[in-house]
């Protein structure tokens, strides 16, 4: 595959060449980086001949120095773009050094970083050039080629381009394990205030093409394994906190009817940070909501892994959620007449729902208590944050006020204690004096 | 008490328990070769015998099915002290009461016996998320790894499938052995007198091919550049991704 080193001597135009690549890479992976997106999980595509396949735990392979793992070669096509959105770092009107790959050079970074084990595959996406239409069929071709020409196995996340032609989006779908269509703004209105060229119609269409097309390609699945897979790791989005007043309350209704009626699989937060100074229609924050984000993953978490209702989490009287207290604690607090749960008795539902508990010791403690009886001593061994359940839980050995017994307010207090005295340790120095 | 010493293989420790119940004399221990017997403790010294070895694998698997065999691979992978005293309880209960407790939780051994297990699986999979190859000058793609448990060969069916044309060769350069894969099939190896650095396993740049240098500039700009500057967490990165392994990382070196 490779000539010995010392025969051939580099040629100057490949040395170009090169050093091109390298300012593109640069450019277009810092333009790329906003997207929070990174999974790899949800698809399995076998080693079929070629190149690579797709596990589906999915597997990072590094961090970043902002401790966001790095799995996929996430970058942009291009940082050309026709459109002027406000929140948006490649804004047309953004001066700012602007490149492009050709489908080569990508396809070539692609697969020379998947051999080194450095990824798990491609994350592409683009700002508009010319059109959707034209952006979204070059994309298709990086893809495309990589997947047929290159018979890569490897996982690819690819961007739906809203307004793209329905046939194209429907032929990507088959080359990609997953897709994505930003909505970014929590709220039409607002997005049509920053980002005047959008509507939501637009970018919930493909996204309603690809539920659809889905669910069409599904059925021949399961009596034939051979036949073609359409975006088998299903579709994401993602979601900017902070760059509009939209509360909790509408940012988490949102996200619930998007994993309910378009199946998402994902949907992403992504605290705003503060790059186009320029524009007064955006609030100048000083550091990203990253607290506010974190309580939104949370809420997440609880819609998707702990059977929580989005009206359970925020309703028009809580419309925000709590940043001192875990969404699951705050919950627990709000109805002290659901607890104490027994740990003997209670249903999986149930056991979910006490703040402590997760949904792996949820699950242990069910094939646990088969065997006899859990103790506390066996709960802390099995995970349960025991700090916490100790206050939800009736089980042997285990004596002690419950939730119930103390004012909301008074166990609110003491929840909050605990966080700020990890917070700051000059505090509990200066209670000891 | 008597202690079964055994050569320190999985073999070898399947061999002491076929010696446990052959002689049947409890209470006994099986231990490593690097423990001391106690000042009046009997030690009986077990050589390893393949047909032994298979008979006690294939009782397991009788009793407790594949993945029950699995799983002790796995624990006696961990070396942890009181990885034999587990897996020894766990397979008298299994031989003598004919019950498989290895799905009881609510038993601390049985616990502790899944926790080792899943430490074990970890590592490998930190293998699949932290091995890197390099390009050497003949075309071989080469990854040196320091796992904290021998739990390379666990790997290979992975990197087969994945690289499967391309020729690797992975190395522990902790336990001094590897595997060759020469795009047909993968064979166990030792390298005597190494060219790349002993411990982190790098190459000197005039074994590398001739555009590894590139890629890997290429790869150490990117993972720059999509770090958002305003969200640094070292300690974040630091916590997923733990600083051993960070010799042998690209990225980090």
């Amino acid at each position: 595959m490779h000539s010995a080193p010392f025969t051939q001597p580099l040629a100057p135009r490949l040395l170009f060449t090169a050093m091109d690549k390298l300012e593109k890479l640069k450019i277009l992976a810092s333009a790329a980086k906003y997207d929070v997106s990174c999974a790899t999980s949800g698809s399995q595509r076998e080693n079929t001949g070629g190149l690579g396949s797709a596990v589906s735990a999915g597997i990072c392979h590094s961090f970043a120095d902002d401790g966001r793992c790095i799995s996929l070669l996430k970058v942009l096509f291009t940082n050309h773009c026709i459109y002027d959105c406000a929140y948006c770092a490649n804004r047309r009107n953004n001066d700012i050094p602007r490149a492009a790959f050709t489908p080569e050079e990508l396809v070539d970074i692609t697969i020379n970083f998947y051999r080194r084990n450095y990824i798990e595959g491609l994350f592409l996406s683009s700002g508009v050039m010319r059109n959707p239409d034209y952006t979204m069929a070059r994309l298709t071709k990086v893809i495309k080629d990589l997947r047929l020409v290159h018979r890569f196995n490897g996982y690819i996340h690819l961007k739906a381009i809203p307004g793209a032609d329905d046939a194209l989006i429907r032929e990507a779908g088959l080359y990609a394990d997953r897709m994505s269509v930003n909505i970014e703004i929590p709220s039409e209105e607002n997005l049509k205030y920053l980002a005047p060229e959008k509507d939501y119609g637009s970018v919930l269409h493909p996204m309603h093409l690809i539920n659809e097309t889905q669910q069409e390609y599904l059925p021949v699945r399961r009596y034939s394994k051979p036949a073609p897979k359409f975006v088998p790791a299903g579709q994401s989005t993602q979601l900017i906190i902070g760059a509009t007043p939209d509360s909790d309350n509408q940012v988490l209704r949102l996200a619930s009817n998007l994993y309910n009626e378009n199946r998402l699989k994902r949907v992403y937060y992504s605290g705003y940070i503060h790059t186009n100074t320029s524009d007064s229609r955006l609030p100048a924050l000083v550091a990203p909501p990253l607290k506010r984000e974190n309580r939104l993953y949370q809420a997440d978490w609880l819609m998707r892994f702990y059977e929580f209702k989005v009206d359970e989490i925020v309703d028009d009287a809580h419309p925000d959620l709590d940043l001192e207290l875990d969404p699951k604690l705050a919950y627990a607090l709000r109805h002290p007449e659901l607890f104490p749960v027994d740990i003997q008795q209670a249903d999986l539902h149930t056991l979910l729902r006490v703040p402590g508990i997760g949904p792996k010791s949820a699950r242990l403690i069910l094939s646990a208590r088969r065997y006899g009886h859990v103790s506390s001593y066996l709960l802390k061994k099995m995970g349960v944050v025991m700090k916490r359940a100790r206050f939800f839980i009736t089980c042997r050995a285990l004596a002690g006020r419950k939730a119930p017994d103390y004012q909301p307010d008074h166990l609110r207090m003491m929840f909050l204690d605990k966080s700020a005295r990890k917070l700051t340790p000059d505090a509990v120095q200066l209670k000891l004096f | 008490m008597i202690n079964y010493q055994y050569d320190g293989t999985f073999p070898g420790f399947l061999s002491a328990v076929f010696e446990v119940w052959d002689r049947d004399r409890f209470p006994a221990r099986i231990v490593p070769p690097e423990v001391a017997p106690g000042l009046f403790e009997e030690t009986l010294e077990v050589k390893t015998a393949d047909d032994h070895a298979d008979r006690v694998w294939k009782g397991i698997a009788k009793a407790g099915g594949k993945q029950l065999c699995q799983r002790f691979m796995h624990v006696f992978l961990s070396r942890a002290p009181e990885a034999e005293d587990l897996m020894l309880f766990i397979l008298k209960q299994l031989f003598d009461s004919k019950k498989n407790i290895a799905g009881d939780l609510s038993v601390e051994a049985v616990l502790k016996f899944t926790q080792l297990e899943r430490k074990v699986l970890r590592e490998v999979h930190r293998l699949y998320m932290f091995l890197r190859f390099e390009q050497t000058a003949d075309g071989i793609w080469f990854a040196p790894v320091s796992p904290k448990y021998d739990v390379l060969p666990m790997t290979l069916n992975h990197f087969k499938s994945r690289f499967s044309d391309q020729a690797w060769l992975i190395y522990d350069t902790v336990r001094k052995y590897g595997y060759y894969y020469d795009i047909k099939v993968v064979e166990e190896i030792t390298i005597d007198n190494p060219a790349f650095e002993k411990e982190t396993g790098s190459l000197p740049t005039e074994a590398q091919s001739e555009d590894e240098q590139q890629w890997q500039e290429m790869w150490r700009s990117y993972f720059k550049h999509i770090a958002i500057r305003e969200r640094a967490n070292p300690r974040l990165q630091r916590q997923f991704m733990p600083k051993r392994f960070w010799k042998h990382l690209t990225e980090k070196r």
